[in-house]
């Protein structure tokens, strides 16, 4: 695609935003990317998609987020917008148990679609309903460590830790990027220099199969 | 380069099927005519001829096709006819049949809509000639000049007006006269039709096919009778974009090609009905069109001319172009189509009429009721009254009885927890920018949700939103080469029927518009098309792949124009016609989903 002058970065990530209906997915992308939030946004259908470009370790990185729809009728379809991203923000409501019951359910589906180098993080959302939680920290805090995830808690409406959790993802992202460029004695990619979106998985042997292709 | 084949029209299936498609419509309305008919025909008068008329079939000087145009008088109706010459010009390429193809054999100006002449400042004049249905002839070329004579001698004969907004556009049977529009309202076109005499006229050179008089041109059927139309925008004189390239109507017989091959490789496969070759060829063009790209690797601007051209470059021309859209159906006009006792006298003319206009917002609680199935089209004023009642008992019955469940009974039934969940979630989301649900303890909301849930129990097993398990279908061919398996970047448009592309106001529009199943059950598939059609250049020019496809498609929410869509639509679904229909799979849910049991099996008894 022909790029943009104005639209001058060094990476492009590819990140999708995961998990149950209702947790928040759209109003986290909208408060990343445009400080906005909406307590009665539209349920999404399919994906949605938002862009931010912000610095990490003196990067630019061009954040390409796809909002997935989390409702269990689209599930056939969203795990083909898993390729070739090279991040996924799992998402689930702080008050909702049964939405960090289903957390395992969308580690499957990464493992089944997504590449099996994907960062991903663990979101706790909604904090700001206090007197609502119904899912412990600790308990959220202890199974991201055992599968190996980051984890953070996150309030959309009060913009607590969004802008955190996107720069965590990120820069993990980055340093991944950075160190698998250095251990193949490759200068960093010039491709992406050209704003070209990587693929972790890249000309390793792929450990897994892409999804849908 | 594959530019001779692109233009070589020999053996063009597609182009000998629209021709026959148009010559059939016209041969088959003229029959109709004939039928009513009781006199006998007149001899006919030949009123004007010219030699050394010629279409151009393609590009090449060598495939022209010269012949001789003729108006001919019948009683008091005029035809037009052109026939190729029979020895065919020194170097022609083109066989007999090939000819055959572009032979004009009587049309009844009746079935003209319009004549539209072009005086380009180099080279010849020439006519094109558009028919009521939409479809229009190639262009004709005047080598010897006579197309004032042409106009002249037409206007002798029948009504001919010149377009207020295009000079150069003339109009045939005006329908803006306000008689003839009250007149065509009332389904009369016949009556209002200037020459619309017998059509029972010989003309030795024509003849017609047997086969011709099968197929059937329901969807063109009647168009002469739309109603208060107007030539508009599309043939304004100063707009460039608007003007009808010549360049691309000489490509005519890739209008139909392409329409087809996006219709078939969207909606079905390759069983082979007689469009075989065209798609075969389709496949050894796609291959060649990607190889000569890589050799422009690295450049940044879009090389047009890598891109197959788009017959139905619809904002350059209208070949095939559906017809103008109206206004609203309104109260006054909604009233003759009922009878005294509020029957709906002709259900067909009134979705037609609906289809071309949709409907002015007070009558849609009444009309979507018809539309919607819910009241039969001959059900009187009081039969709709009394269904609605008892409907409305009905209603309340299957309310009260998710009403009933218990907090503990729900707690045991996962289902109709699960999808209550699901309705609340959603209903608190859906629309709230709209007055109707806006604020907080909004009883419409309410409403809203009483009325999902109420419906998920009456039809419980379809789910109350399972609308599409739809295009599974192969797809279409670039989008299959670049992995964007169109399920994906149409899902939501059809999923929700563009519900979330347009303006709350055109989304009610367009979905009487698609309720009305007029001209076709599908018409939501080719609007899909209109709209990639539109972008088809961009999206192949740009190599779209499958992220950036789903977020172009994604970002054109709020930029989709319904009419014209619309007439685009219309036009893609006449020149698909039942080939078209055919490679919808079955099962497919029409634009307006049925409530068929038989469909989608309900579970009984699970509930209580």
């Amino acid at each position: 695609m022909a790029r943009r002058p104005d639209d001058e970065y060094d990476y492009l990530f590819k990140v999708v935003l995961i998990g149950d209906s209702g947790v928040g997915k759209s109003n986290l992308l909208s408060r990343f990317t445009r400080n906005e939030f909406c307590l009665e946004s539209k349920s999404t259908i399919g994906v949605e998609f938002a862009t931010r470009t912000l610095e990490v370790e003196g990067r630019t990185i061009k954040a390409q987020i796809w909002d997935t729809a989390g409702q269990e009728r689209y599930r056939a379809i969203t795990s083909a917008y898993y390729r070739g991203a090279l991040g996924a923000l799992l998402v689930y409501d702080v008050t909702k148990p049964t939405t960090f019951e289903n957390v395992s359910r969308w580690l499957k589906e990464l493992r089944d679609h997504a590449d099996a180098n994907i960062v991903i993080m663990l979101i706790g959302n909604k904090t700001d309903l206090k007197h609502l939680r119904a899912v412990a920290t600790e308990d959220a805090q202890s199974y991201a460590e055992k599968e190996g995830l980051s984890f953070i808690e996150t309030s959309a409406l009060e913009a607590t830790n969004v802008e955190k959790a996107f720069h965590t993802i990120l820069a993990e992202i980055y340093r991944i990027i950075s160190k698998k460029s250095l251990s193949s004695g490759e200068p960093a990619p010039a491709s992406v220099k050209e704003g070209k979106t990587i693929t972790v998985g890249g000309p390793e042997p792929t450990k897994k199969a892409c999804c849908t292709s | 380069m594959q530019e001779p084949e692109l233009h070589d029209l020999s053996d063009d299936a597609d182009y000998a099927a629209s021709q026959q498609q148009a010559s059939a419509s016209v041969m088959l309305r003229s029959d109709s005519t004939k039928q009513s008919s009781s006199s006998e025909p007149d001899s006919a008068e030949i009123v004007f001829t010219k030699d050394n008329v010629a279409i151009h079939p393609t590009q090449f000087a060598s495939e022209r096709i010269s012949g001789r145009l003729k108006l001919i008088k019948q009683g008091s109706s005029l035809f037009m006819t052109w026939i190729p010459y029979n020895t065919p010009s020194s170097n022609a390429t083109l066989s007999e049949k090939d000819r055959n193809l572009y032979t004009i054999r009587a049309v009844p100006f009746t079935d003209i809509r319009s004549i539209r002449k072009h005086n380009p400042a180099l080279g010849w004049q020439y006519i094109i000639v558009v028919l009521s249905s939409g479809l229009a002839y190639p262009p004709l070329y005047f080598y010897n000049g006579g197309v004032k004579e042409f106009l002249a001698t037409i206007k002798q004969h029948v009504l001919l007006v010149r377009s207020a907004e295009d000079a150069n556009v003339f109009i045939v049977n005006d329908f803006q006269n306000p008689l003839q529009r009250t007149l065509s309202s009332l389904e009369m076109p016949r009556a209002v039709s200037i020459a619309g005499e017998p059509s029972n006229i010989s003309v030795n050179e024509s003849t017609l096919n047997e086969n011709e008089e099968r197929i059937d041109s329901g969807a063109n059927d009647g168009s002469s009778s739309v109603s208060p139309y107007r030539v508009r925008s599309r043939q304004r004189v100063n707009d460039p974009a608007r003007d009808i390239s010549i360049q691309v109507l000489e490509k005519f017989s890739l209008v139909t090609r392409f329409a087809r091959e996006t219709t078939s490789q969207l909606f079905g496969e390759t069983q082979s009905n007689g469009f075989g070759a065209i798609e075969r060829r389709t496949l050894e063009e796609t291959p060649r069109v990607r190889s000569k790209k890589s050799f422009n690797v690295g450049e940044k601007y879009v090389d047009e001319s890598l891109v197959p051209p788009d017959p139905l470059e619809f904002d350059k021309l209208s070949l095939v172009w559906g017809k103008p859209r109206q206004t609203p159906l309104g109260s006054d006009e909604w009233i003759t189509f009922l009878d005294s006792e509020g029957r709906v006298m002709d259900s067909e003319s009134l979705r037609r009429r609906i289809f071309y206009g949709g409907l002015d917002h007070n009558l849609r609680k009444e009309v979507w009721g018809l539309l919607l199935g819910y009241y039969s089209y001959d059900s009187t004023y009081a039969e709709r009254e009394y269904l609605k009642s008892v409907k409305k008992s009905e209603y309340e019955t299957i309310k009260s009885q998710w009403q009933s469940i218990s907090p503990a009974q729900a707690r045991r039934f996962t289902k109709f927890r699960e999808r209550k969940g699901l309705i609340d979630k959603d209903v608190v989301r859906t629309d709230r920018l709209l007055a109707f649900y806006d604020g907080d303890e909004n009883p419409n909301v309410t409403v809203l949700r009483d009325i999902l849930l109420t419906y998920s129990f009456y039809n419980f097993d379809l789910g109350y939103c399972q609308l599409v398990e739809l295009l599974d279908s192969p797809l279409h061919k670039y989008f299959e080469q670049h992995d964007c398996l169109n399920y994906f970047f149409c899902f939501r448009w059809i999923l929700i029927q563009f519900k979330r592309e347009l303006e709350f106001e055109s989304t009610m529009r367009l979905w009487e518009v698609l309720w009305t199943h007029y001209p076709c059950e599908h018409l939501h598939l080719y609007f899909c098309v209109a709209v990639l059609k539109r972008y088809r250049k961009k999206i192949m020019g740009e190599r779209m792949d499958f992220d950036t496809l789903l977020k172009f498609i994604n970002e054109l929410s709020g930029q989709i124009d319904l009419d014209s869509n619309l007439m685009d639509a219309e036009a893609l679904c006449i020149w698909a016609g039942e080939n078209g229909a055919a490679r919808i799979p079955p099962g497919t849910p029409p634009s307006l989903p049925i409530d068929d049991v038989s469909l989608y099996p309900q579970l009984e008894d699970e509930v209580l």
